[in-house]
């Protein structure tokens, strides 16, 4: 098993390298220009020129991606271009980074915590209404527009809203019920997490009710399912000691998986909500061909890619006993 | 035990039976018809031209003039929203076209040749599906919009550069380009398992050449789960569409995109009441409705081809 | 000899999109104290269906008992609530279902799922019941029980699972047994293994057993008496002796005159039964029989034979069983 994991790390700086060698080549020799987009339009070609060289951006290809190279091993990942002037890579995404995993770990928690007793409910009463309304909200989840979702969440939650009943001669307001983030992260338990998190659980929680609920069904009509039932164990035995056992297994599949996305920020959720977050950073930063930045991301998820994929093979092996004794 | 079953009518009357007996999927189905209607008719259902400005009438609630109300420009909200399903419909299905041109033959030649043309391609799709979705679209329409406008401008097509196509064309070329892995992928496996039938073998034999028994005898076969997966794919490229048109790609103001019409609005209106509700939930939920159609349709046509079997 | 367990006219159907699948058609039979019952037929002739009913473990829906009584120890079991079923399985009367690759949690130890009978129904504590699940192990001669009490189904053979299978069901001393199939899924040596291991644990036990099989050959010498049913009837019920030397139904017939016999002559050929049988959701209004058999004369069409006696303990559905012994003798 040691030996397995060793492995598989040992393909991580391979990646690595691969990956941000792509990137390095697309920022340098693909279309848009940092220096372009920092002076504007109007700057003449000689600030310009005067700029790159300052920048180190008249070297050849390979001396300046082994300057990166040998940087980033030091811990140093280039500076900003362009919005944030000159400050250190390393520090923006340090700051940005928490943001976005808190905001992303309330969103994975809610959506297990909804989405895996919805799959469980549907599965267990296949065929009835109640199958039909968390299948049809499955499919709300996944079709509702974040940019919809966004203005009119929080419009109902994020508002003062004054009610006025002219037949009862009554005039009173609510709300608003959630806070709006606006800038600041107040961290994880402040209540102007909900909604954004909510928003973004959305897809997590149609993934899990859906993928609970097929795991529940082809479970439930295992053959060893009788078995258990012919022993005289109670239905709630069941379902919660031979059934859900196995029909959990994939579940922390889709979970360890869904850990290497904890990096990557949701662009829209955050623009909206003013959360300062990977996706905000992300963004500004292709827009404005900040490419530093853009390379320490690409080799930011990259690596979460690899950490949660190898995550997820040994919580599969702790998970089904069968594999086990394989690796 | 078993349970013997004879064939009660022909597979294509139940096929259709079964679809007809889900009321969202028909739903589905009504919506896109209407939407469909909407884009190819929209110049002449429209009342109004879309970017007319009536600035002594603007942010009025509906009325019988205008029935989804006026925006900050005075211009008619029903017109513009019946004009962003032009939008919407032309990206899908160009997109839906361009994955399934690439992904089709991409996926079919990796399974029926298997080796370094199966590797390459599959490495091809994975890379693809390793970088993080809306982003890399996002990054690719940015990144080769000025390219795609400069060579247009070059061949002496700056008609073109300047007309909404371009816009379209980058929005089209991203999304595709991202979306025929997921094609190629399940077309391949879909050959690699249809290749070893007996079929297939015979057709060998019989020394016809490649091409023929990939389009003549496997692709037919593996019809199937390739509507399935187109279908259930278009409620994804509607919605990225929005996305898109909402981040500034694609179709460029004052052409309405719903996406666009969302963005104009959304900032500045959120909090206003009753403004919001025409100039910001109305757009929202056109869109909102039209993917939920998709996605309903093809989930009915999923449930319809591929039905959950009682044991 | 009491009889231990009595059914009577039993009716099950599965309510399917193609129609009601008639799988058991009024059914009735008894199983004595001690003795050894083997149902026999062809797949889909409602043997297991029949079973599975009796300890109500048919999918309600689709499934449904529609009628009948299962009288088990002054109780008719298809009326007691669900907590009686409940103790009544795995306890009183327990099931080997057919294939061990499937019909053990994957993810739970043999110790688990061995030790969990013990515990519901004897009350025992967890180490109790291991202890109990080592010396259950034994008995069905899996060998360095202590060991492999904590393995994982996975990681036995599939003879090796049956016999856990075994040991789970008689964990509790059941009195009766059904065992649908237990051999059909294994290699014929391990077969062999698993029949010795059944016929020892009887006579040590002295329960009953009713066997399922298709296979005639395997019911030889297993059973003291024998059902052959065909599209959810009872057509035959004698003795093992009377149902091979004396068959009186066309398709018992059939049936034993498509075995290879190591008695027959060299290039004797085999006679199939030729055709399929009927389809359940649709039922023919005479014998199921009917359409494949070469006694049918025009009543047969028109009524549907009852199970009738025929000679000394021994009931045939036939209305020309007479012809179908006269034939035979010559």
């Amino acid at each position: 098993m040691a030996t397995y994991i060793l492995r598989r790390l040992l393909w991580l700086p391979i990646l690595l390298f691969f990956v941000s060698l792509i990137t390095f080549a697309l920022g340098v020799y693909g279309p848009g220009d940092p220096i372009q987009v920092l002076l504007g339009l109007r700057a003449s070609p000689e600030t310009i020129e005067r700029l790159r060289r300052e920048y180190g951006f008249d070297q050849p290809f390979h001396i300046q991606y082994l300057n990166y190279v040998v940087n980033a091993l030091q811990g140093n990942f280039g500076y900003s271009l362009v919005k944030y002037r000159d400050q250190p890579v390393g520090v923006l995404i340090a700051e940005a980074l928490p943001v976005t995993i808190q905001l992303n770990l309330v969103a994975i928690v809610m959506g297990v915590g909804i989405g895996v007793p919805l799959g469980l409910l549907a599965g267990l009463k296949r065929g009835t209404w109640i199958d039909l309304v968390i299948r049809a909200l499955v499919i709300a989840g996944i079709s509702l527009p974040i940019i919809f979702l966004n203005p009119v969440l929080t419009f109902i939650f994020s508002r003062r809203h004054e009610i006025i009943l002219t037949a009862l001669n009554l005039k009173f307001s609510i709300g608003p019920l959630l806070p709006m983030v606006q800038g600041y992260w107040e961290g994880i338990f402040s209540a102007k997490v909900i909604l954004p998190a909510f928003i973004e659980s959305l897809g997590i929680i149609a993934v899990m009710t859906r993928q609970m609920r097929a795991g529940m069904i082809e479970v439930l009509s295992a053959d060893y399912i009788r078995t258990a039932r012919a022993k005289g164990l109670r239905e709630r035995v069941v379902i919660v000691r031979h059934a859900m056992r196995n029909a959990l297994i994939p579940i922390a599949t889709i979970l360890g998986l869904m850990l290497g996305g904890l990096v990557a920020g949701s662009f829209l959720v955050e623009n909206w909500f003013g959360i300062p977050g990977v996706g905000q950073l992300a963004f500004d930063a292709l827009l404005s061909r900040d490419y530093y930045i853009t390379m320490a991301l690409v080799l930011l998820i990259a690596v979460a890619y690899v950490l949660s994929n190898l995550l997820v093979d040994i919580l599969y092996g702790v998970l089904d006993p069968r594999i086990r004794k394989a690796t | 035990m078993t349970t013997r079953t004879r064939l009660r009518s022909s597979s294509r009357v139940r096929l259709v039976r079964r679809f007809l007996a889900n009321p969202p999927a028909v739903l589905g189905a009504l919506v896109i018809f209407l939407m469909v209607i909407a884009a190819i008719f929209a110049p002449w259902i429209a009342p109004y031209a879309y970017d007319a400005q009536k600035l002594d009438y603007i942010e009025k609630p509906p009325s019988a003039a205008h029935w989804f109300g006026t925006d900050g420009l005075g211009r008619d909200m029903f017109s513009r929203i019946v004009w962003g399903a032009r939008s919407a419909v032309f990206v899908i299905v160009m997109v839906t076209l361009v994955s399934l041109t690439i992904g089709v033959p991409l996926g079919a030649l990796a399974g029926y040749l298997e080796g370094w043309v199966d590797t390459l391609i599959m490495r091809l799709a994975d890379i693809l599906f390793a970088f993080p979705g809306l982003l890399f679209v996002f990054f690719i329409s940015a990144t080769i919009k000025p390219g795609v406008t400069n060579w247009a401008r070059a061949s002496g097509l700056s008609e073109l550069a300047n007309s909404g196509y371009l816009d379209y064309a980058v929005v089209i070329l991203a999304l595709g380009v991202v979306g025929w892995a997921g094609l190629a992928r399940l077309v391949r496996a879909q050959v690699l398992s249809i290749k070893q039938r007996e079929y297939v073998l015979a057709a060998r034999a019989l020394g016809v050449p490649t091409r023929r028994i990939i389009t003549r005898h496997i692709l037919p076969n593996a019809l199937t789960p390739i509507i399935v997966a187109m279908s259930m794919s278009l409620g994804d490229i509607a919605l990225s569409e929005g996305y898109l048109s909402f981040l500034g790609i694609g179709l460029q103001p004052p052409a309405p995109s719903w996406g666009n019409i969302i963005a104009e609005n959304a900032g500045r209106y959120w909090r206003q009441f009753p403004q919001m509700i025409w100039l910001v939930f109305i757009p929202g939920l056109v869109l909102a409705t039209v993917v939920f159609a998709f996605n309903f349709f093809g989930d009915g046509l999923n449930e319809a081809l591929n039905p959950e079997i009682e044991k | 000899m009491g009889t231990l367990l009595e059914v009577k006219n039993l009716r099950t159907e599965f309510h399917t999109q193609d129609g009601v699948v008639h799988a058991v058609n009024g059914v009735s039979f008894h199983v004595d104290e001690g003795e050894t019952l083997g149902l026999v037929g062809e797949s889909g002739c409602g043997k297991s269906v029949s079973m599975l009913s009796v300890m109500r473990l048919i999918p309600m829906p689709p499934g449904k008992i529609v009628s009948g009584q299962v009288m088990f120890q002054g109780r008719d079991l298809l009326q007691v609530d669900d907590e009686e079923i409940r103790s009544v399985r795995g306890n009183k009367i327990a099931m080997v279902f057919q294939d061990p690759m499937t019909s053990l949690n994957p993810v739970l130890t043999i110790n688990t799922q061995v030790s969990e009978a013990l515990e519901l129904h004897l009350g025992m504590t967890k180490p109790q019941a291991r202890k109990r699940t080592i010396e259950l192990l034994k008995m069905v001669g899996i060998p360095e029980a202590e060991r492999r009490v904590d393995d994982y189904p996975h990681q036995f053979s599939g003879g090796m699972r049956q016999r856990v299978m075994i040991a789970m069901a008689l964990s509790c001393s059941p009195q009766l047994l059904i065992a649908d199939e237990p051999t059909t899924a294994l290699d014929v040596t391990i077969q062999a293994q698993i029949i010795d291991i059944v016929k020892r644990l009887k006579r040590e036990l002295g329960m009953a057993i009713v066997w399922i099989t298709h296979d005639l050959g395997v019911i030889a010498g297993l059973a003291d008496r024998i059902n052959v049913m065909y599209a959810g009837f009872v057509i035959e019920s004698a003795t093992t002796k009377e149902i091979f030397g004396n068959p009186l139904h066309p398709y018992t017939l059939g049936l034993l005159g498509s075995i290879p016999r190591l008695d027959a002559a060299l290039k004797a050929k085999l006679t199939p039964i030729e055709g399929l049988p009927p389809d359940l959701i649709a039922l023919p209004k005479g014998c199921p029989f009917y359409e494949r058999c070469r006694y049918r004369t025009d009543k047969c069409a028109e009524e549907n034979p009852p199970l009738e006696l025929a000679t000394l303990r021994h009931w045939v559905a036939c209305w020309n069983w007479q012809d179908v012994r006269k034939q035979r003798l010559q």
